[in-house]
């Protein structure tokens, strides 16, 4: 397996993570130039869903990358039940799961949204490019700004291309 | 007449600095080769950041 996102992506299939890929990777699944430096995902939260999280990426060394001093992440049934995200570094690149998406809400909401697309043998679910749109315009950052410049755009041309 | 250009996406992301053609190039591509590209680009980045100045 390659040392990247979709070894990462892999890892969450292979274990039966329920999760919607959301954010700036989803943009760059629908074609959108940019170069982003971490996958966020919007997933279940119950602890069995988490769990099987914990477990897909044991082994790339998992922290939470916001904390001070890095803490490592120590899921347990007792403790899952304290996040509402997870912000994550691994040795396969940042890894951000959300249970609420600004714009859009909760994970059963952004699978209800999502579309599966192929990536390399694996079906996984993405954001649609109309649910995404609304995700970025309602986080309104510079960046976001920009990506719904390209993701407008994307939806133009993927218009035009049907209509020929 | 200027509101409809603002309305139009592609003129709006081309007044933006945004070059269209690389993303309608991107959507002759499949999902697995834009993440190949992405992927790529993010690990040239990478090896940018860490060069050294001589």
């Amino acid at each position: 397996m390659s040392n990247d996102f979709v070894n990462l992506l892999e890892r969450l299939v292979n274990n039966g993570v329920d999760f919607v890929i959301v954010g700036g990777f989803a943009g760059v699944a629908h074609g959108c130039t940019y170069v982003t430096q971490d996958i966020d995902i919007c997933c279940d939260f119950s602890p069995a869903n988490l769990l099987a999280l914990q477990k897909a990426i044991s082994d790339l060394d998992p922290v939470h990358r916001m904390t001070p001093n890095r803490k490592k992440l120590k899921l347990t049934d007792k403790t899952c039940v304290q996040f509402k995200n997870l912000y994550l570094d691994t040795e396969n690149g940042q890894l951000d799961c959300l249970s609420f998406i600004d714009g859009l809400g909760d994970y059963n909401r952004a699978k209800q949204e999502s579309e599966l697309i192929e990536v390399e043998d694996m079906k996984i679910r993405v954001l649609s490019l109309d649910a995404l749109i609304k995700t970025k315009r309602a986080m309104n950052r510079p960046q976001d700004k920009a990506a719904v410049l390209q993701l407008e755009s994307i939806r133009k041309l993927r218009t035009e291309t049907s209509e020929e | 007449m200027n509101n409809s250009r603002q309305m139009d996406p592609i003129q709006a992301a081309t007044d933006y600095g945004i070059d269209v053609s690389m993303l309608a190039d991107n959507l002759r591509r499949s999902v697995t080769d834009r993440i190949k590209r992405h992927q790529i680009a993010l690990n040239t980045a990478k090896k940018l950041r860490k060069a050294k100045r001589l």
